[in-house]
């Protein structure tokens, strides 16, 4: 059953208020957060997050199409290194 | 900065025409047809005459390779292609992983602190994982003009702002998880 919707989406109180005093401060330090069960709020987009894999943080940076997911999504906790190949990143 | 990338490896027969699975490695596995691919010593020279996607690989025939007695000899050959063979990346702010791999990891301070391990992406933009100097657990930098302000391929070291966010213990009412 999916989450009734007059809750709201689910935010760790601790995160909102990192996220909240990151934005204030103009900073584009990482913050580090634990909570991988909490939800991508707009507000949160342009901030990098650091979260916790159960070993170390790994960077997350918060765009438009990530609302709404879990931060878990986006920091495995199993890493596959697989091949360099050919592939290729693009310096932000 | 490596001479030769590994983009593929041949794995069992397919058929009785000589035909072999391929488990390409690469972003665009139908650019295999148009490398000079070689074994691992690089004497041997393979050129891919036609591919067609399988369940979770490809299917190649591979010139010279007649009957599936002689495709059965390639069984995990790893196939390599010249770095110079692939094309230039698009933008000045685009590099290969397998440029980047190995690069020393330098602070401001033009002090070696580690090498670049891996490149990763998670889906939230592309992460840099370095080993530590002195050891220990790896660390990972978001790839950012920020936080990778130089990146000198040639010159074989990259410069990081190393993440200054003091270490400090999970909130009481966090997820563990």
């Amino acid at each position: 059953m999916s989450r009734a919707i007059w809750k709201g989406p689910f935010v760790d109180g601790y995160l909102l208020k990192k996220a909240d005093t990151a934005r204030a401060s103009g900073r584009s330090d990482t913050i580090k957060i634990w909570s991988r069960r909490s939800t991508i709020l707009p507000q949160f987009v342009g901030l990098t997050f650091g979260v916790y894999n159960g070993q170390k943080h790994v960077p997350v940076y918060v765009s438009e199409d990530m609302v709404g997911h879990k931060f878990g999504e986006f920091s495995p906790t199993r890493t596959y290194y697989g091949h360099a190949a050919d592939k290729k990143s693009k310096r932000r | 900065m490596t001479d030769r990338i590994l983009i593929a490896r041949i794995g069992a027969p397919h058929g009785v025409k000589g035909e072999v699975r391929l488990f390409p490695f690469g972003e665009d596995p139908l650019a295999l047809k148009h490398y000079a691919l070689t074994d691992e010593s690089g004497k041997r020279r393979f050129k891919v005459l036609s591919l067609r996607p399988a369940k979770d690989h490809f299917v190649a025939r591979i010139d010279g390779i007649p009957d599936r007695t002689a495709a059965e000899a390639l069984t995990n050959t790893d196939l390599f292609v010249p770095r110079d063979a692939l094309p230039p990346a698009e933008d000045e702010e685009t590099f290969y992983h397998a440029d980047l791999m190995g690069l020393r990891v330098e602070d401001q301070a033009g002090t070696v602190i580690g090498k670049v391990l891996a490149m990763h992406d998670f889906g939230a933009g592309d992460v840099l994982e370095y080993t530590p100097v002195d050891g220990g657990k790896t660390l990972l930098l978001p790839f950012t003009k920020a936080a990778v302000p130089v990146v000198d391929v040639p010159g074989g070291r990259i410069v990081v702002v190393p993440d200054a966010t003091p270490e400090e213990a999970p909130p009481d009412e966090a997820d563990q998880g």
